[in-house]
């Protein structure tokens, strides 16, 4: 007969720490690695829009992120948006700028593309179709999820970077040449990464298509 | 080499970031908004600290960050001026931000404003001179309106309206031409307006703008000098009234 041996009150310390060890390796390496775990990635397929030919589908690393574009607001940006995201130009671009919680730049076609990421440039490249000239005057709205077209410090140097903003940006009105609005995916752009004090992304993530809806 | 572009990269990378939505606008640091929800669509902004900035010449202006009381006091007063310019005015001469700080200064020579139609902004000194404080508001203002219209306001042809003797000094404060009293006299408002041609159109525009019709001199040189400046304003906005 097998005598029955107790655990001893030190065993039972290092079985409880061991399970305490094996939850935190599982949480570190499956959850907290793992960014887009608790992300919603919208179908567009399963949504009904009400302009779809204005409805463009940017997808990253976490899911979707759908943009309605406005043509009334800004003709001429709009029409280069669309023709560039139509000659898949923007798929691979980086997102090049990210300031947390406040804005997401991406789209430079010459130094910011994954297959040659240009860390002293990006950000200054052009995507050889020339520029256009900033639309200023429509009323629009810079809150949270909005789209812009980037520029220089010049007014009328708009060409292919535009940026999302994450938070509501007044002083952008008038400013800036609004493209649209994210309709659904805001939480995909919140897991872009970035760096805290660093204006250009080390590493960045990557648009991985940006396509239009039909 | 590679430990070479390795730092390279890393002093290339490493640039502070201004995330200061303000700063990136119109590359003044130390800002807030004070107010931008006006009719004419100005948008108003202060200094919360001091800065130090420069336009052309390596950060040579300055400025101060001023009491809550002062700033609510005296931007009633520049927006109430500058509520009589029309968004669609401010649009063609091209004026959206107006910076209010103290003790503004350039290579430390105090002024009351300082216009950058870049930027399309406009830094005054709120403890600017009491006496004339309005009027140089219009003074300033009209100095973005030549930057960016110079062909308007050809100062050769302004030379040709002052007696034939006459020369302007090389620049605005060379030759100590301070005094901002009404002068009137020889062809000029101001012992000022004698400085240059720019200052004497902006001393014309502003006491235009500021004394509408009372000011109106027997002046036959300062006749000419506001007939000019009028029409030349027209040209630019036909809508726009003295």
């Amino acid at each position: 007969m097998i005598a029955k041996i107790k655990i001893s009150k030190s065993e039972k310390i290092i079985l409880i720490f061991l399970i305490i060890l094996g939850v935190f390796t599982f949480t570190s390496l499956i959850i907290l690695k793992n960014k887009c775990l608790f992300v919603k990635n919208y179908n567009p397929n399963d949504i009904k829009f009400d302009n779809p030919e204005n409805v463009v589908i940017l997808n990253a690393e976490c899911g979707n992120v759908i943009i309605e574009l406005y043509p009334n607001i800004s003709p001429n940006a709009v029409k280069r948006f669309k023709k560039l995201i139509k000659l898949g130009a923007y798929n691979d671009a980086a997102f090049h700028r990210v300031i947390e919680n406040k804005l997401i730049q991406a789209g430079d076609l010459e130094f910011g593309k994954r297959e040659n990421l240009n860390y002293g440039k990006v950000g200054t490249g052009k995507s050889g179709l020339g520029t256009i000239k900033s639309e200023l005057d429509g009323k629009f709205k810079y809150y949270k999820g909005s789209v812009g077209l980037a520029r220089t410090f010049e007014l009328n140097t708009e060409d292919s970077q535009f940026f999302i903003i994450l938070q509501n940006e007044p002083l952008f009105e008038g400013e800036y040449t609004p493209v649209g609005k994210i309709l659904y995916g805001f939480e995909v752009l919140k897991t872009i990464k970035f760096i805290p004090k660093f204006p250009i992304v080390p590493r960045p993530d990557f648009i991985n298509s940006f396509k239009m809806l039909n | 080499m590679i430990l070479f572009r390795t730092i390279l990269l890393f002093f290339i990378v490493i640039t502070p970031l201004k995330a200061d939505t303000i700063y990136n606008l119109i590359k003044i640091p130390n800002l807030e908004i004070y107010n931008i929800n006006t009719k004419n669509e100005l948008r108003y902004l202060y200094a919360t600290k001091p800065f130090r900035l420069g336009f052309n010449v390596k950060k040579n202006i300055n400025c101060y960050n001023s009491d809550k009381k002062i700033l609510d006091e005296k931007y009633k007063i520049i927006k109430k001026n500058l509520d009589r310019y029309s968004l669609n005015f401010l649009k063609i001469i091209g004026l959206k931000y107006v910076v209010l700080c103290e003790n503004l200064s350039i290579t430390g020579i105090n002024t009351a404003g300082i216009p950058n139609n870049k930027t399309r902004t406009l830094i005054l000194d709120i403890k600017f001179n009491e006496n004339h404080f309005e009027r140089a508001i219009h003074h300033e203002l009209f100095h973005i309106i030549n930057d960016n219209y110079k062909e308007l306001f050809d100062k050769n042809i302004w030379k040709n309206f002052n007696k034939k003797n006459f020369k302007y000094s090389k620049c605005s404060t060379c030759n100590n031409n301070w005094n901002l009293d009404l002068l009137d006299e020889g062809g000029f408002f101001t012992e000022y307006a004698k400085s240059t041609a720019s200052e004497d159109m902006a001393e014309v525009f502003s006491h235009l703008i500021f004394y509408k019709n009372k000011v109106y001199s027997n002046d036959p040189i300062i006749e000419k000098k506001i007939l000019f400046i009028k029409k030349n304003v027209l040209k630019i906005d036909n809508t726009f009234k003295f």
